[in-house]
């Protein structure tokens, strides 16, 4: 007998045959080669039988030329079951997009909670979540990861010590811890105001104590400059003296600056490749080929794929490439000399408090050797040169 | 006269020579298992298929199945694998 799993692949068909001759109709049929099998007899005059898929057009000569009729009941096998398939692939695709969007969701932000931290620092945070792309409703793939948003939060928001960033399934936590910044010492100690470098007095202005040095005066560190003694010899008052007094200083720096230097930029040129990861392989998914930068620099991002709550063996792998060039920097000698001045004023900018002014700057001294430019620069700065020293009673 | 004289020699043949003599002398072979199956080759066709009879031409005559519940699980141009219960097989010369 013949193995009928071909026939079930290529598909079959039970056929009914009605009238007189069946016999012969059968005959017919099989010394055409057409395969027939299971052939039932109901009452005397119906017969039913399978025929391949493939034969049944040749049923239908013989079927004419006798006296039978032939009816067909079932189909079955292969491209009948593929056809059952169409018919019902709307529920797969329904299943499938069903995972899909659950895959979606849970992979989405759905909540920012911030705790620990007061309601206008907490307006900031959100503010600057806002800014880096947190949102409720962003997928998880653009968002950075937990460290380096704990990194930029604690850069940008002064007020916070410290912030604590924790993904919970869909949920991120953030722990902000402020600092106290503690308030100034308001009561302060019977003091005066002493100069705190030498310096010449531009401008005196004095909230509470007796001024000692005048306009133009030339005054030293650790000099006097208001007292926080006042009153006459029988009735004297020491109170905290407080003002401010500003003063012409001097400083000189020294800044080398070489005519010619190289260094590394990147010049914008990137490129972004995402692939799947399934245990270990990655299935690229954009961005195909190799970077076409001589020189670059590759960052890699993965991402865990959630359903639900559980981490699916499936990472989502962001790769970066940032072209790098070298750029060389060559000075002509009057740029360089005023680049030098630059960095100088810069350099003295680091020294001093904000309130400073820069006053005058005077080069005393510039040479270029070894392909580098030298230069000492003088500066006038006006500050406040007062700071306090307090009085030590009983003297 | 010739005809006979090659069914004389066929059978001298498979005599002498121990030939099988479905081959030889073209003769329907039936196997059977039991009541349960029988496998028919060399017939010549259907004459008559009920629920209780099966009716082939074969040569020299005609095999009548006689039993209950047939049905014909195979059946080619000279072979016939028929099944159901199986009461009788009986040779019909002509």
């Amino acid at each position: 007998m013949k193995n009928q799993w071909i026939q079930t692949f290529s598909g079959t068909v039970k056929v009914k045959l009605t009238g007189k001759g069946i016999e012969r109709f059968l005959n017919h049929l099989t010394r055409n080669g057409v395969s027939i099998w299971n052939v039932k007899k109901h009452g005397s005059e119906a017969v039913t039988f399978y025929v391949n898929l493939q034969d049944v057009k040749k049923l239908r000569i013989p079927a004419r030329e006798s006296q039978c009729k032939i009816r067909f009941l079932e189909r079955a096998g292969g491209p009948f079951f593929l056809r059952e398939l169409w018919t019902n692939s709307g529920f797969l695709i329904g299943a499938c997009l069903f995972l899909g969007l659950i895959m979606l969701l849970s992979n989405m932000v759905w909540g920012i909670e911030i705790k620990g931290a007061s309601p206008a620092t907490e307006h900031q945070i959100r503010k600057e979540l806002d800014k880096m792309g947190i949102s409720v409703g962003k997928l998880q793939f653009s968002i950075d990861n937990v460290e380096s948003i704990q990194k930029e939060l604690t850069d940008k928001i002064g007020a916070l010590t410290w912030i604590g960033v924790e993904l919970k399934g869909t949920t991120y936590h953030f722990q902000a811890v402020e600092k106290s910044e503690p308030k100034k010492a308001e009561a302060v100690g019977p003091r005066h105001l002493v100069a705190k470098r030498k310096a010449a007095i531009v401008k005196i202005f004095v909230e509470k104590g007796e001024p000692v040095v005048k306009v133009n005066e030339y005054v030293l560190p650790g000099q006097l400059l208001v007292s926080g003694v006042y009153g006459n010899e029988d009735n004297l008052k020491a109170v905290a003296a407080s003002g401010e007094i500003l003063g012409e200083t001097w400083y000189s720096t020294k800044v080398e600056l070489p005519l010619k230097s190289t260094f590394q930029v990147f010049n914008g040129n990137e490129k972004r490749k995402y692939a799947i990861k399934i245990a270990g392989k990655a299935l690229p998914v954009w961005g195909f080929g190799k970077p076409e930068f001589s020189e670059f620099e590759a960052e890699m991002n993965e991402q865990n794929v959630k359903f639900f709550k559980w981490e699916l063996p499936l990472k989502v792998e962001k790769t970066t490439f940032r072209e790098r060039e070298q750029v060389t920097r060559i000075y002509s000698r009057e740029e360089a000399v005023e680049s030098a001045k630059e960095l100088a004023r810069k350099d003295i900018k680091n020294y001093l408090p904000e309130n400073a002014i820069i006053k005058g700057e005077k080069i005393l001294h510039q040479s270029i050797e070894n392909d580098k430019v030298k230069l000492i620069t003088h500066f006038t700065i006006i500050e406040d040169i007062a700071v306090g020293q307090p009085i030590i009673q009983g003297d | 006269m010739a005809k006979k004289w090659g069914q004389y020699v066929r059978k001298w043949m498979t005599q002498k020579m121990d030939l099988p003599q479905d081959v030889m002398m073209d003769l329907p072979r039936i196997t059977m298992i039991g009541q349960v199956h029988i496998y028919i080759e060399n017939h010549r066709g259907l004459l008559a298929f009920s629920d209780g009879e099966v009716r082939l031409l074969i040569k020299g005559g005609q095999l009548l199945v006689k039993g209950k519940a047939f049905v014909i699980k195979t059946i080619l141009p000279e072979e016939i694998l028929l099944e159901g219960k199986i009461d009788q097989v009986l040779y019909i010369s002509d």
